[in-house]
């Protein structure tokens, strides 16, 4: 059994806790002295000088973990050995030999009580296969040795980093040594390294430094602080910079868990070129393999400030997921395009009111026909059934009405992707207005032989004049589909459809929600869906996203990918551990909802704790936890 | 025990490299300088010899990994003008109401009889033999030459109970010897030659390196403990722990360079003097810094290295614990702490990590 179990991932960053107790400990903080308040650190090494001959020993060097008094006992370990010095007394990272190496990992694999040994890796021998032979024990902690001589490498940084995440499994604990400036945690974090220790805290002298939380000043010049070790005639700059190091990871921690990990990352990144390219190649190079361990069900802002923005992994999931999954209403003849505004939803903004008034005063009762697209960055666009979901209701950004040629190009492609959706006679019309929304209409006027009528070209789209231009347009357009029956249109059954395709596979939506779908409750409460009387799901309106009863588990577990194949019978208790886990749809987000199955019969629904991918590769914890069992008549 | 190839080869073409840009006197060096006699305070008159060098640091193994003593060494010695430079020095220097201990040294092994014939061996020592009031003379020699024709060469030429073979062990482990030093030797052939030397009436001192490559600071305090012990048991009475220093030349050099090793904290001397002197209190230690308070020597941080310095020479004078206790804390003596463990963390990389950072 591991020592560690993931209970949250958020990309290749998650929070580490003591299997048994569920203690958090990463992202965490390592000290060289047992006399630190134990506050601040997650535990510390047992290094101390012998003084004298009787302190030699052959015992291991010891990582002692810190729990509170009330886990203390029930822990499965609270320390780790270090008990090989692998190389000692050999050569550098850099110039390990193959077979130095092997005879480590065969000295290690002979270890008694593999849990608690520290592994250490020098990143040269990450594609060792001898690591696979460490990866099938329990070994739960790896010491990284050597990831601070490619931090001026971005591209083999990032691939270094990405081959590490992609091979180990999610519950083995990372541990960078050495001192690394605080303004790095949080890069690294999101990198997939959990521990780090106080040793930059320790270059104090004059040739030392004075941490900040990005930045990082000579001793002899550097901005006051008035932290209460800096106050007074003898400044503590040791625990002054203990204190930068704690709270710098107390911050990370904090917006792991709220799922903001990515916007802090975004600010600090640029205090290092080498990071900001890194992340860039993470973006591009990595992109699948991190999405799939990022959660897409959230209900966190997500601030998209910088250029990284366009490239995030939410948002390129969501681009991905438009592409894939979105289907517009079978009705749909005339798609709108609106531009986005800053409240979310967009139909609580002003200007989206003002649309709807026109939009309706111009359809008079063929709404059926209607389908409306907002285009907006860097989500590119966002159908109007899509604007209550994360990200869509949680996304912020800078307006300046200046469109980078990028995000016009993405935008453009997706619009274009999710055109080709519609009927061949379908009528575009543009109400947007500015240079960088004409730049996208004119790659798709380029691009397909769409008809695009513009009725905000000369003013703003809220000005009168434009709204009015909009209700005639679409009266005029509405003329050639005379001959088409009226049907009536249910907006908020376009929504329910819409976000199941989103979050279970394109399809379910019509098969969860058939046209005598009924709705309870009113936003902002949660709604509730019946058919046929029956409650089938919730729609949440923290999170914009379906939460299912059973009954809808099993209509569509034969459809949707987000299975989890589990041993037995029936589920006792309310969690899946990994053991149980036969194997899960590789395709599973953390946070996900997902249905349990035993062959072919459902067993409850779940939410994933973990990647598809990464329960597939654990060998105990949880998994996932269960929400709804289906329950069995007697 | 057999020496490791690949590192052995991976030194000689160092040496191949700077064996021909040599710079070299035939001149025998020399200076007096305070010591410390077995049972009291004294002068040291220091010589180093002219020979033609260390055999193994000339040899196809490459020599030892730290150590540039080599290229000071002439091609071809001028023996008579060592004999006579050295009787001149000693009649001049050697005062008669001080105890004397003469070091002849030849940065190689005075007792290699391809170094130094036996004869005139015999010529130095029976000089020497001339002072009453030297006490002590030390010869340094590698152990594969202390045999029992040498040692009796030496019984022949003067009072062998002044005499003290001073053997380069640097370590006791055996792992160090090979992998980190290239010494060409390991403890067994060290025990051997101390015993034969005891046995033969004589002493032996033993020179411990304090930070060989590859092994970090915090590995090298319990290395040298840990070698003291051994040395203890086996009646070695006096111990040297020589803290490194960068030669040119050398792979040592070469690390240094890349940012690979930092030299010793003096703070890490200092505990040892204090810890060893504590442990075995009849055993004479004797700290050696060369360069200390350079980079390429032993050094703190640059405000405490002089005082720090001085006190440890003071002690090696002395024997008296009390000089190291109380000592005025400086704020890298933190650093020190946290310094050592990094460095054992990161397997040595903590140079680099910091060069990174300064970026």
């Amino acid at each position: 059994m591991k020592l560690f179990q993931p209970l949250f991932q958020h990309g290749y960053a998650r929070v580490l806790t003591e299997t048994r107790t569920h203690s958090p400990l990463s992202p965490g903080l390592f000290s060289f002295n047992s006399s630190l308040p134990t506050s601040g650190f997650s535990g510390y090494f047992d290094l101390s000088v012998p003084t004298s001959i009787l302190e030699l020993s052959d015992s291991p060097t010891k990582l002692h973990l810190f729990f509170s008094e009330k886990n203390k006992t029930r822990v499965l370990f609270d320390s780790l050995f270090l008990s090989l010095e692998p190389f000692y007394p050999s050569f550098l990272p850099e110039s390990i030999s193959s077979s130095e190496f092997a005879s480590y990992v065969e000295h290690f694999l002979s270890l008694s009580n593999l849990p608690q040994q520290i592994f250490t890796l020098p990143v040269t021998f990450l594609h060792s296969p001898l690591l696979s032979k460490i990866l099938e024990t329990d070994c739960s902690f790896i010491r990284l040795i050597g990831l601070p001589s490619l931090f001026h490498n971005q591209k083999l940084l990032s691939s270094t980093l990405s081959f590490l995440q992609t091979t180990l499994p999610p519950d083995i604990g990372l541990y960078l040594p050495g001192p690394i400036p605080p303004s790095f945690f949080s890069f690294l974090v999101y990198s997939g390294i959990d521990f780090f220790d106080n040793s930059i805290s320790y270059f104090i002298s004059k040739n030392g430094y004075f941490l900040t939380h990005n930045s990082i000043f000579p001793i002899d010049k550097h901005p006051q602080c008035y932290c209460p070790y800096c106050v007074g005639d003898s400044p503590d700059l040791f625990n002054h910079n203990n204190l930068v190091l704690q709270n710098s990871l107390s911050q990370i921690r904090f917006s792991l868990k709220e799922g903001t990990l990515r916007t802090l990352v975004e600010q600090n990144i640029h205090s290092s070129v080498t990071f900001a390219a890194t992340l860039r190649y993470f973006d591009k190079t990595f992109s699948s393999e991190f999405r799939i361990r990022t959660p897409i069900i959230l209900n966190s802002p997500v601030k998209c400030v910088g250029e990284e923005s366009l490239h995030r992994p939410v948002i390129v999931e969501y681009r991905e997921r438009v592409k894939e999954r979105f289907s517009p209403k079978e009705t749909a003849r005339l798609v709108i395009l609106l531009p986005c505004s800053a409240k979310k939803p967009y139909s609580f903004s002003r200007s989206h009111m003002l649309f709807k008034k026109a939009i309706r005063e111009g359809s008079k009762g063929f709404h059926a026909l209607l389908s409306e697209l907002i285009i907006t960055s860097p989500l590119s666009v966002v159908p109007r059934e899509l604007e209550g979901i994360f990200p869509t209701k949680f996304y912020d950004i800078p307006v300046s009405g200046e469109w980078s040629s990028e995000e016009v190009e993405l935008t453009a492609d997706l619009l274009l992707e999710i055109l080709e959706k519609y009927p061949e006679d379908t009528k575009i019309i543009n109400h947007t207005h500015g240079k960088g929304y004409d730049d996208i209409v004119k790659i798709i006027e380029d691009k397909k032989d769409f008809e695009v009528f513009s009725t905000s070209n000369t003013s703003s789209p809220t000005s009168n004049s434009s709204l009015i231009q909009l209700k005639e347009a679409i009266k005029q357009a509405l003329t050639s589909f005379d001959s088409l029956p009226k049907s009536k249109d249910s907006p908020l059954l376009n929504q329910l459809r819409a976000t199941a395709d989103y979050q279970f596979g394109l399809g379910i939506g019509k098969v969860l929600f058939p046209q005598n779908t009924k709705v309870r409750g009113k936003y902002p409460q949660n709604r509730q869906i019946f058919v046929s009387g029956e409650l089938v799901a919730t729609l949440l309106t923290s999170n914009g996203f379906l939460s299912l009863q059973p009954i809808s588990a099993q209509k569509i577990a034969d459809l949707t990918q987000n299975i989890i194949e589990f041993g037995a019978e029936k589920i006792t208790g309310s969690t899946i551990f990994a053991p149980g886990c036969i194997r899960a749809n590789e395709e599973i987000h953390p946070n996900d909802e997902v249905i349990v199955k035993y062959h072919d019969k459902v067993l409850a629904t779940a939410i994933a704790l973990v990647s598809g991918k990464d329960m597939n590769k654990m060998t105990s914890g949880q998994v996932a936890i269960v929400k709804k069992k289906v329950k069995v008549k007697k | 025990m057999k020496i490791n190839p690949s590192f052995s080869e991976m030194i000689y073409s160092i040496r191949q490299k700077n064996l021909p840009e040599r710079s070299y006197s035939k001149k025998v060096i020399y200076w007096v300088e305070d010591t410390r006699l077995r049972n009291e305070k004294g002068k040291a008159i220091v010589f180093i010899l002219p020979t033609k060098g260390c055999s193994w640091a000339s040899s196809k193994s490459g020599g030892c990994s730290i150590c540039g003593y080599i290229y000071d060494n002439p091609i071809e010695p001028d023996y008579d003008a060592i004999t006579d430079s050295l009787k001149t020095i000693l009649q001049e220097k050697i005062e008669i109401d001080l105890a004397y201990s003469i070091k002849l040294f030849t940065s190689g092994s005075f007792l290699d009889k391809k170094e130094l014939p036996l004869e005139i061996q015999k010529a130095i020592l029976e000089e020497i033999s001339n002072y009453q009031n030297v006490k002590e003379v030390v010869l340094e020699s590698r152990p594969e030459y202390v045999t029992d024709q040498v040692l009796e060469n030496i019984a022949g030429s003067i009072d062998i109970t002044k005499v003290e073979i001073a053997i380069g062990l640097e370590s006791a482990n055996n792992m160090i010897l090979k992998n980190s030093i290239n010494k060409g030797f390991f403890w067994e052939d060290f025990k051997k030659a101390a015993l034969r030397v005891f046995e033969a009436g004589g002493k032996v001192k033993a020179y411990l390196l304090f930070k060989p490559p590859f092994v970090s600071e915090y590995d090298s305090i319990i290395d040298v403990f840990k070698s003291v012990e051994k040395l203890a048991e086996i009646g070695v009475d006096t111990v040297s722990i020589n803290s490194i220093s960068i030669h040119r030349g050398t792979l040592l050099a070469q690390l240094f360079e890349k940012n690979q090793y930092r030299t010793p904290w003096i703070w890490s001397l200092v505990h040892l003097c204090k810890s060893i002197k504590q442990n075995f209190p009849k055993l004479r230690v004797i700290c050696d810094i060369v360069s200390g308070g350079n980079d390429r020597g032993a050094h703190n941080c640059g405000s405490c290295d002089k005082p720090l310095l001085e006190k440890i020479s003071h002690f090696s004078l002395s024997q008296d614990i009390e000089i190291l206790s109380n000592l005025d804390e400086c704020s890298c003596k933190k650093e020190w702490e946290g310094y050592l463990c990094a460095e054992k963390l990161t397997l040595n990389e903590v140079e680099k990590n910091l060069s990174s950072i300064k970026r």
